[in-house]
């Protein structure tokens, strides 16, 4: 377990990667390096909810809620009340964390179908958006503007385009050794027990209440605080953006699209599907608004046809038979049972 | 009173066309076990056209429901021959993800075709009102609402008294068992898919009078959707019925004593609530 963690985040192969990287803003034009942070914010976004929604099997789609949490509460304690970010950020992601265990309470205490949860949680990101759009504190329909970015980062401010692409670097690397962690961890056994079989897992004494709870604390906090980073980065916390539940639908396509349950299915989801859909809006957006989507959509759907895994596990099939020893992908394999 | 008059009778009418939409998807959930997340951007298809078919031929919706509902009845099947039936039987979420995939397809199809301006398509009843007492209805609602019983009692009918009915059930209960009895399989749950969205067709021409088209309206129609199909127990019929009209009610009071945009959470309010405490849906037993 815990040497499977150290074995692959400090291959060489990992380490090299994170370095290259670490480097790409010094090289890529402002345009492309807007579109790889954009990418990284995805792949952070759909590696945190794979915790709730890969590992423990649970399709949460409050995660808007969540993100929503951290980009407008934390703006509005900054806007109206000068709280330090750094603060509001800590605020909002307990904040989520505290609607996470709630909505795992929920789940626990009515025992709620798969289905049942993905509406009820679906219901809750309806509500908060109304709510945000409907209280002008939290930024109602204009949403929030956020003082101009002097680089100042007591302040929570990271400079510029490049500040932002290693904030948000720093960020999916943070949810990804998080994924990596729980996967190889014994909370990542009990979980992935949970998913297959509720019932079998508590009969073995699996908690099911603390286990859920703490994979979606844990899921809903992280979250929140990339919502935070990226409405900073934004210095516009865009109501229709960051509490629609069309983005929480972003986040499940990334994530199943790379790969249920692995630790990076998410971020290949979104090297994927965020530069494509990005390209595709900057050559299409302005002559055919809708087409980036339209193709968007007949991805998603070819994907769950032809590879209905998801990229990354197919991906680390292939590059096994070819003989190339992947241990990161290798590792990450371990997508849900088709049921 | 009046005000409350006012909204209940807005709610029973409005929610009852919830519940003939709800029906499709219903329909199609207990066959296949496949809960259709583009459900919505089906009915917002079906409303376009109608509007294309204004456009061109002047054709009043009451009339080109005859031409909007055999493409959607094909449209349903093709949905289950091409796409669902490869996924069928696999993880739930993979169904899920590929209907919201085709969502998105649909709702910018539409969006490339029509742009995003909002559209209007006008019907010969569309400003005529009854007033009875102090309540106004508008009749386009009333039409929806008498037609929405009859299709309602139609379909009950045909669940329970023909042998395509008794297939569509014996396919709900048991798959397996209803292929040993010699029951097509496939077969029905490509008529039922058909079905189910050839509905929308007609919910379309019912709800189109008065209504601003837009492309993205088809998720919200798909949530409300949902939220009716879960209370009223996925697949218990009446009980969608019902559910469509607590959704409409809850919708109708929310937006008339709440002012503002806040008025719109009541409907989630009650969905929650209601499934909390009676997770079998509003008809159901406790399982």
């Amino acid at each position: 377990m815990k040497p499977d963690f150290w074995r692959i985040a400090r291959s060489p192969v990992a380490l090299g990667l994170l370095a290259l990287a670490a480097l790409l803003p010094l090289v890529l034009p402002g345009y492309y390096l807007h579109i790889a942070t954009l990418t990284l914010v995805y792949a952070a976004l759909a590696t945190a909810w794979n915790l709730v929604g890969g590992l423990t099997g649970q399709i949460s789609l409050a995660h808007s809620l969540f993100v929503g949490t951290g980009a407008m509460l934390a703006s509005a304690l900054l806007v109206h009340f000068g709280i330090n970010m750094w603060l509001g950020a800590l605020i909002a992601a307990l904040l989520a964390a505290a609607m996470g265990i709630a909505i795992a309470f929920i789940d626990y205490r009515f025992r709620l179908g798969h289905l049942s949860f993905a509406l009820i949680t679906l219901a809750f990101a309806e509500m908060a958006e109304l709510v945000v759009v409907g209280w002008d504190f939290l930024g109602g329909a204009s949403g929030l503007y956020l003082p101009r970015d002097t680089g100042d980062l007591a302040a929570f401010q990271f400079g510029g385009l490049k500040g932002y692409f290693w904030l948000m670097l720093a960020l999916a690397v943070g949810c990804i050794l998080v994924n990596l962690a729980i996967v190889n961890a014994p909370l990542g056994y009990r979980l992935r027990a949970i998913r297959d079989n509720e019932d079998a897992a508590q009969a073995l004494g699996v908690p099911l209440l603390r286990n859920k709870a703490i994979a979606m604390a844990i899921s809903a906090a992280l979250t929140s605080l990339i919502g935070t980073a990226y409405a900073r980065s934004a210095t516009f916390a865009d109501p229709y953006m960051l509490a629609s539940p069309v983005l929480t639908i972003e986040i499940v396509l990334i994530a199943t699209v790379g790969g249920l349950g692995t630790a990076f299915g998410p971020l290949v989801g979104a090297l994927l599907l965020v530069p494509l859909g990005e390209f595709l809006r900057g050559h299409f957006g302005g002559s055919l608004p809708g087409l980036h989507y339209f193709i968007y959509g007949a991805c998603v759907v070819a994907v769950v046809l032809a590879l209905p895994q998801g990229v990354g596990p197919a991906l680390a099939r292939l590059l096994r038979r070819r003989g190339v020893k992947d241990p990161k992908i290798a590792a990450g394999e371990k997508g849900p049972s088709r049921r | 009173m009046d005000i409350l008059m006012q909204a209940l009778v807005q709610g029973l009418l409005v929610g009852s066309t919830y519940g003939i939409v709800a029906l499709g998807l219903g329909l199609i959930f207990s066959v296949s076990g496949v809960v259709n997340f583009a459900h919505g951007d089906f009915l917002a298809v079906a409303l376009f056209l109608s509007s294309s078919l204004f456009a061109a031929f002047a054709l009043d919706p009451y009339v080109s429901v005859f031409i909007t509902l055999p493409v959607l009845l094909a449209a349903g099947a093709l949905l289950y021959r091409l796409l669902i039936r490869p996924v069928i039987g696999g993880h739930m979420l993979m169904v899920i993800q590929l209907t919201l995939g085709l969502s998105l397809m649909l709702q910018n199809g539409l969006l490339m075709i029509y742009g995003g301006q909002p559209l209007r398509v006008p019907s010969i009843m569309e400003t005529k009102l009854l007033i009875v007492g102090n309540v106004v209805m508008r009749w386009p609602l009333i039409v929806a609402f008498l037609v929405s019983l009859v299709l309602a009692a139609l379909l009950f009918v045909m669940l329970a008294r023909t042998d395509f009915g008794r297939s569509i059930r014996a396919v709900h209960q048991n798959a397996k068992a209803a292929a040993l009895m010699g029951i097509d399989v496939a077969r029905v749950r490509t008529q039922v898919f058909a079905l189910g969205v050839g509905l929308l067709a007609i919910a379309g021409a019912l709800i189109v009078p008065g209504t601003p088209l837009s492309p993205g309206m088809g998720l919200r129609y798909t949530v409300i959707t949902l939220l009716v199909l879960v209370l009223g127990g996925m697949s218990n019929f009446a009980g969608i019925l019902a559910g469509g009209v607590v959704i409409g009610l809850a919708e109708a009071i929310g937006t008339i004593y709440v002012t503002g945009i806040l008025g719109m959470i009541l409907p989630y309010l009650v969905f929650v609530v209601i499934l909390l405490f009676r997770p079998a849906g509003l008809l159901g037993r406790a399982a």
